[in-house]
């Protein structure tokens, strides 16, 4: 299965939450109201603010759609290779 | 199919993306007052405090939307609705043909001033230009007039800088739908933290223009000054969807399905006064979050795949470092009862509101960690309807 790499940008998250409605398996807020990441719903080593976890294709979209729904584009997305895949460039 | 969308933000944006996504082959038209292409009103503030290039704020590249087959059109204001011929005109006298149609006009600021250049507003990019422009000169005295979200924006872009800042609150209170009087007053104590003055209860502040600055006279006192931010809300553009017979109350009345009384005519966003399901009651929510899922549950129904909007949907406003987060109905009026956690005292404080027995809603100042399990207190709750 295809690896991706989901970062927040913990300096423009303003805790909108959108993410945590569109894939609440993959984003929650911490106790700062920010966005942390997650793998399939559990937080493997530590709360973080960027992960890379193994996805299908489906759960790819939906995190892309998770990046999207961001207000202030605090999500970026990369392949396995590191190519930025939201928000493009 | 010819889906017509009239509103480029957030709402009308993503739901032609979603349209174009569930029925490839149809027309989509989509119909932008503004001239700018989609971006951010959240990213803003951090454009006009410098902390991100403005060219950010933009959500989509100009060529997005003809990759999708979307016509967009800039500048177009909607004037008239013809509900026999099917049709919308706008003002520079077009017409344009819909089998369905999307109304996602959201709101314009209310002015309640006459025009002037130290005056700004924070609602369109226009509005974030003229501010970043006031904002490189030098200022003595600046005010603040309005006490919800976009006042918060206000006091964190002038709190800090060389110059003296007031906010007048016309009313008692800050967020005054949704907070009590302790509730304000601890906002306003974090605020003067900031070094600010507050002057509640001004009422309408009279206002004479004095060249390149104005005279703000509220009471017995004055305050002179050349920069003026005003956050007092938005008000939506709704008599020409009157005028056809679209039934229209505090926004467009739609149902839990965002349809309005006429068949193929929905609503989104922050126009449409929706039947909340967690509320149990029509209310106008104006928030990202709310707008773009409700686009996308519009988008669906519009498609054929008819679905009911439910969200609890919440929002956060930070005045400096604390959070004040808003989920849910926030509105006291229409509530029943209300528990609070912490107090004035304590430096943070959470209200529950309660109706019909189940909890609808919660603001949360300054005690995030409550955040979580209230805003699951509340989606819980819809279960049991």
């Amino acid at each position: 299965m295809p690896k991706i790499t989901i970062k927040v940008d913990k300096d423009l998250c303003i805790g909108a939450a959108s993410c945590v409605t569109v894939a609440p398996n993959s984003f929650q807020l911490n106790e700062e109201n920010k966005a942390v990441v997650l793998d399939h719903g559990t937080e493997p080593n530590s709360r973080t603010y960027e992960r890379t976890v193994e996805v299908t294709e489906d759960e790819k979209e939906e995190i892309i759609l998770a990046a999207q729904s961001c207000p202030t584009l605090a999500i970026s997305i990369f392949d396995e290779n590191g190519r930025q895949l939201f928000p493009e460039i | 199919m010819r889906y017509l969308i009239v509103g480029g933000g957030i709402a009308g944006t993503t739901a032609a993306e979603e349209l174009r996504q569930l029925d490839p082959d149809s027309q989509i038209v989509l119909l932008s007052e503004e001239s700018h292409r989609l971006y951010s009103r959240v990213l803003l503030p951090f454009y006009v405090s410098g902390q991100i290039e403005r060219e950010k704020c933009f959500l989509k590249r100009p060529a997005w939307y003809a990759e999708r087959g979307i016509e967009v059109k800039f500048g177009a204001r909607a004037q008239r609705l013809d509900l026999t011929d099917r049709q919308v005109e706008t003002s520079d006298g077009r017409s344009y043909p819909f089998d369905k149609l999307l109304i996602t006009t959201g709101g314009a600021v209310t002015r309640p001033f006459f025009e002037h250049p130290a005056i700004s507003y924070l609602r369109t990019i226009d509005d974030a230009d003229r501010l970043f422009g006031l904002l490189q000169k030098p200022h003595e005295r600046a005010g603040i007039i309005g006490g919800g979200f976009i006042a918060m924006d206000l006091v964190n872009l002038f709190a800090g800088r060389p110059f003296s800042t007031r906010l007048f609150l016309r009313r008692e209170k800050f967020f005054s739908q949704a907070f009590d009087q302790e509730a304000s007053d601890l906002l306003r104590f974090w605020i003067e933290e900031s070094g600010l003055v507050v002057s509640p209860s001004v009422g309408e502040v009279k206002m004479t223009d004095q060249g390149p600055s104005l005279r703000l006279d509220f009471g017995e006192e004055e305050w002179g000054c050349s920069l003026l931010g005003v956050g007092v809300g938005i008000v939506p553009d709704l008599s020409w969807l009157a005028a056809a017979g679209i039934k229209v109350s505090v926004g467009v009345r739609v149902n839990e399905y965002l349809e309005t009384n006429v068949p193929n005519v929905l609503a989104a966003g922050d126009v449409a006064e929706f039947f909340d399901l967690t509320a149990g009651r029509h209310r106008l929510v104006g928030n990202w979050t709310n707008a773009m899922l409700q686009a996308r549950t519009a988008a669906r129904t519009m498609a054929g795949e008819r679905t009911i909007f439910s969200l609890v949907s919440s929002y956060t406003a930070k005045v400096g470092s604390r959070n004040i987060i808003f989920i849910g109905d926030t509105n006291r009026s229409t509530t029943v009862r209300v528990e609070r956690r912490g107090s004035k005292e304590e430096d943070g404080l959470s209200d529950i509101f309660y109706r019909d027995g189940r909890p609808v809603g919660a603001v949360i100042l300054n005690r995030t960690p409550d955040r979580r399990p209230l805003t699951e207190m509340i989606q819980s709750s819809i279960k049991k309807i």
